[in-house]
């Protein structure tokens, strides 16, 4: 018995060297990518997206290799669905990308934790929009450059609107009211085709309470009151007892299917609120024109509510060995006309207003139109800052506490009584 | 051969008309089955913008342009990551039979202090979702210098930590008569011998599990892929799927149909290939 | 060869002379761990590690972006005492365990048997067969279950030709749990498969022998295949149970990630990656982790203590 388990320890003892000695030396075979090849840097950048983001991507940093032959940038490109896993777990091994893609929800969790190097000196933003570039600072420093903005809005498809003999109504002054009315009248008479349909977008409910004089993030607490909330479930609660909009089930499962699936992108329904750059996707599966329109109001509202967001950021690892040529990419992909001419409106409309001259002309039609959209509803915004750390899982938490009450397993009282007790736990913590 | 009516002395060995009846039945039953196939097959041949505007099964127009445009719309052709995926698994199915049936053999038939403690251990080291062991293991990794190399996904089945085949293995052996090997060892023959001429021949059923198994979930296998080969150049087939998809943008949905069915082959023609052996056991190698 | 001669030596020379017996254990023994050397290698180097790791972790508060410091037990005192989630989780992963397993296990073990032999063309049945499973955690499927079964899909519409009108069953909270339950009990291939294989260890020669003796088919069923497939039906009884409570893929992929709706779906690895990935509490994901091994290791426990009493084994006598 003790020969036997001492022999069982020499045995692993003796693996165990052996399996270091191989594992090391395979690596230093395979190995040695963070040095870069000959006198050439090498960073890499991490981005999320679809392929046809790869591939736009990957002919931008070409073009910026060309233009800095001594730097070599590996493009990290992975879905969206695990990038935030992946992305923290190289963070983890201290594997971090030199320059990170990030959006406003993960800004404050990932700045607040020490990953993100401040980027204020490094990157040239003066031609920026200054606005939009306040809201890529955490605690006063300029952790993030925006990569372009969208505004959440409402999109109309007047062609349902016109086989349900309605006309499309005047944005600047409608309220909550008129809309629903509006939808249950499609409904009514549109031949199939449903009026409206919900979704229960953070964005949504920040542009209703800012209505009300709410903020949705007060500082690191949850700014909205009970009353605010009941009263933006109240409008879904409207529009499902009319008909306006599917009942729940069905919007439940609209909402995981994407826009592609949705109502309006399949001339199935009227009305819709989406981020303004998601009006190409809707555009190309309707096959119609689809009309970009603001927000309802609150009845007597002074403020819109409407804000631009970015639709991400770039930002760089607070341990980058190699800084100068990870704020040297950032400087390239928001500043040089180049990129944006290969970039477009991939990652939202650029904010830099020398580039947008420089390559308006080459959008596409409906990048045009939201541009004019967005230029028009420009004096009615509302700011934006970066939401506290924890912003990443509001959506969730929202989307449950909102199918709670529409599925009638809660009151709505009850329910905005836990949705702010979760959301505020979410963003102490 | 000459045995043959005599092999079917089984519970569902069907009677005459019963025949008929059984295959109605498995074929009713297979369309169940085929359903979601035929439904991706023919998502795949609508136009994209047909996919979820016609639910039907049969397309109205049938089009091979996603299989044209899903097989280049990636950096390289779909058969560059074809080939990568092929390279893991064919290592990783290796790794598992040599791996996993020499740990078998022991945990089955062989006596060695503390082989209750082992054999617990075996079990539970796969108790503990991979979720909180992947961020150590990638440490791990990384500081082999093995990110983006094929080693973190192939070495480790080398080393046998797919227990679920282990444990797969332990079972199979244990149904054994033991008077195999006992039979065999009074021939002269050693522990080696027993395990490669007596054991092994007898284990082709679970031995074709494990490969088939392995070959499958290697092939489909997202999480890990996805996490150690980040190069664009190294993707697997399981990760080049999921760029087609943008869960919030733009998603290519009919060539993502296209490529989910080319990349169905090979896992297919493996299983196919693999069934052969699945079925040859004790039965057919005509032992006793 | 040297070996196998001392070997028989050994066999022959047993009963009279200890040392010789000694001897030959010591040799099993040594060989036993030349087996198991790569499997030692790959649990000391590869296993162990990252388990003692989230061992420790556990007990921080490890965000992943930050080291984490000590809290002692307060993960695991958070989780029973403040946690409704953790609950939650807990709950619907018993019951999705509890109701799919011995349906998948029942389910495969019959087709199996109707797929072994006796019948023409049982190679392209069993192909077929095992379709789903070559399928299950694709992102295609996911998109097919919503479909077959939301509001206007094809189960209801199926269900309208017999006048039911059924409710949007992947998005309804009450429903929800179901349609995954179905998708697991679909996806039966696995467990088929290693049925299957099994059916053919059994030595063909018994029922030969039994066919003799004129006795009927459902008599050699229990007498015969029953028990000498009971070390397969126990492991795939093991290993379903393992892999249940570790269910995390069809969730993921089907209720878009978030375990929806209303956390009806929310199963306890998808609630433990939520946890470590979405809010960054990685140490307390840890902390579930040990708590889910605990559960599942006495589960198993339970599995091999009872296994004594209705698994046999061909090499016990």
């Amino acid at each position: 018995m003790s020969l036997g388990s001492r022999k069982k320890m020499w045995t692993v003892a003796v693996l165990t060297a052996a399996v270091m000695t191989t594992a090391s030396a395979c690596g230093g075979g395979s190995g040695g990518d963070s040095g870069g090849s000959g006198d050439k840097v090498k960073i890499v950048f991490s981005y999320w997206g679809s392929d046809a983001r790869q591939k736009l991507t990957e002919a931008a940093l070409k073009k910026f290799e060309e233009k800095n032959p001594t730097i070599d940038v590996e493009g990290d490109f992975s879905n969206w669905d695990s990038y935030y896993e992946k992305l923290a777990t190289k963070l983890a091994a201290n594997d971090a990308p030199d320059v990170m893609s990030i959006e406003i929800r993960g800004l404050s969790e990932y700045a607040g934790r020490g990953a993100l190097a401040d980027l204020a000196g490094k990157v040239p933003s003066a031609d920026l929009d200054q606005q939009v570039l306040t809201s890529g600072q955490v605690d006063g420093k300029q952790f993030a450059i925006p990569t372009g903005v969208n505004a959440f809005s409402m999109l109309a498809n007047p062609s349902v609107l016109e086989k349900a003999k309605q006309k499309l109504p005047d944005d600047k002054t409608w309220t909550w009211d008129e809309w629903i009315n509006l939808a249950k009248q499609v409904s009514t008479t549109g031949g199939g085709a449903m009026g409206a349909e919900y979704n229960p977008n953070p964005a949504w409910l920040q542009v209703f309470a800012a209505q009300r004089g709410e903020k949705f993030y007060d500082g690191t607490k949850i700014g909205l009151s009970v009353d605010t909330i009941k009263a933006w479930w109240n409008i879904s609660q409207q529009l499902i007892a009319t008909k306006a909009a599917p009942e729940p089930a069905k919007s439940a499962e609209l909402l995981t299917a994407g826009p592609e699936q949705s109502l309006l992108a399949t001339n199935a329904g009227a009305m819709g609120m989406w981020w303004s750059n998601q009006l190409n996707i809707l555009s190309k599966a309707s096959g119609q024109e689809l009309e970009l329109l603001r927000m309802p109001r609150q009845k007597g509202a002074t403020s819109g509510g409407m804000f631009l967001q970015p639709a991400m950021y770039y930002t760089a690892s607070a341990k980058t060995e190699h800084s100068a040529e990870a704020a040297k990419l950032i400087d390239f992909l928001v500043n040089d006309p180049d990129a944006a001419a290969i970039l477009l409106s991939d990652r939202g409309l650029p904010t830099n207003s020398k580039v947008l001259a420089a390559v308006k002309d080459k959008l596409p039609p409906v990048d045009q139109r939201t541009l004019t959209f967005i230029d028009e509803i420009k004096g009615e915004l509302s700011p934006i800052t970066a939401p506290p750390k924890g912003a990443l899982q509001m959506e969730d938490i929202l989307k449950r506490n909102t199918d709670e009450v529409l599925f009638g397993k809660t009151t709505p009282d009850a329910g905005a009584q836990k949705f702010l007790s979760e959301a505020n736990a979410a963003i102490a913590g | 051969m000459a045995t043959r009516s005599n092999a079917v002395p089984f519970l569902f060995r069907p009677r005459k008309g019963g025949r008929l009846l059984k295959h109605l039945m498995l074929a009713g039953f297979g369309l169940l089955m085929l359903y979601p196939l035929l439904w991706m097959i023919s998502s795949s041949l609508k136009p994209q913008e047909l996919i979820f505007r016609e639910p039907g099964l049969l397309p109205s127009t049938v089009t091979l342009e996603n299989y044209s445009n899903g097989w280049h719309a990636l950096k390289h052709s779909f058969g560059y990551y074809l080939w990568n995926s092929a390279v893991i698994t064919g290592l990783s199915v290796l790794a598992n039979l040599i791996a996993c049936s020499l740990a078998a053999y022991a945990f089955a038939r062989l006596n060695f202090p503390l082989k209750k403690l082992w054999f617990a251990v075996m079990l539970g080291s796969i108790m503990l979702p991979h979720h909180v062991t992947v961020v150590p293991q990638y440490i791990l990794f990384s500081n082999l210098d093995w990110i983006n190399t094929i080693w973190p996904l192939v070495v480790p089945k080398f080393l046998a930590t797919d227990a679920f085949f282990i444990f797969l293995m332990v079972q199979f052996i244990r149904t054994l008569p033991r008077e195999l090997d006992e039979a065999a060892s009074i021939d002269g023959a050693g522990y080696w011998r027993v395990f490669l001429q007596v054991i092994l021949p007898l284990c082709v059923p679970a031995l074709a599990t494990t490969g088939i198994f392995t070959f499958i979930w290697t092939w489909n296998d997202f999480f890990s892929q996805n996490l150690y080969l980040t190069n664009s150049d190294n993707l697997t087939v399981a990760v080049a799927l999921r760029q087609f998809l943008d869960s919030s943008g733009e998603s290519a949905w009919g060539p993502m149909f296209a490529m989910s069915i080319v990349s169905l082959g090979p896992i297919f023609g493996f299983f196919l290939a693999g069934q052969k052996y699945l079925i040859r056991g004790v039965a057919t190698t005509g032992l006793k | 060869m040297h070996e196998s001669m001392s070997d028989s030596l050994s066999v022959t020379a047993g009963h009279r002379q200890p040392p010789a017996v000694n001897a030959r254990r010591r040799r099993e023994a040594l060989t036993a761990y030349v087996f198991l050397a790569p499997w030692f290698l790959g649990l000391f180097v590869i296993t162990v590690g990252p388990i003692l790791a989230s061992l420790y972790l556990s007990f921080t508060d490890y965000s992943l972006l930050e080291e984490g410091s000590w809290v002692g037990t307060d993960n695991y005192v958070k989780m029973f005492t403040q946690d409704d989630r953790f609950l939650t989780s807990l709950k619907v992963t018993t019951i999705y365990v509890v109701v799919s397993v011995p349906l998948q296990l029942a389910f495969a073990l019959l087709l199996a048997l109707a797929l072994d032999r006796g019948l023409r063309g049982l190679p392209f049945y069993r192909s077929i067969y095992y379709l789903p499973s070559l399928l299950g955690g694709s992102v295609a499927i996911a998109i097919l279950w919503r479909k077959l079964f939301g509001v206007d899909g094809l189960f209801n519409a199926v269900l309208s030709i017999f006048g039911i009108e059924g409710p949007g069953w992947v998005s309804d909270p009450d429903t929800a749990l179901g349609t995954l339950i179905l998708l697991h009990v679909w996806t039966f291939g696995a467990p088929m498969v290693i049925f299957l294989a099994g059916l053919r260890q059994i030595p063909q020669s018994y029922y030969e022998a039994a066919s003799v003796d004129g006795a009927s088919r459902l008599r050699q069923f229990r007498s015969i295949t029953l028990p000498l497939l009971t070390p397969i039906i126990f492991f795939n009884l093991v290993l379903e149970v393992i892999k249940s409570f570790q269910s995390f893929t069809q969730s993921f992929i089907v209720s878009g990630g978030n375990g929806g709706p209303v956390d009806s779906t929310l199963f306890y690895t998808l609630y433990l990656y939520l946890k470590g990935f979405k809010s960054y509490e990685m140490g307390y994901a840890a902390a579930m982790a040990w708590v889910l091994l605990l559960i599942i290791a006495g589960l198993t426990g339970v599995n091999f203590l009872a296994s004594k009493y209705w698994v046999f084994y061909g090499d016990t006598k």
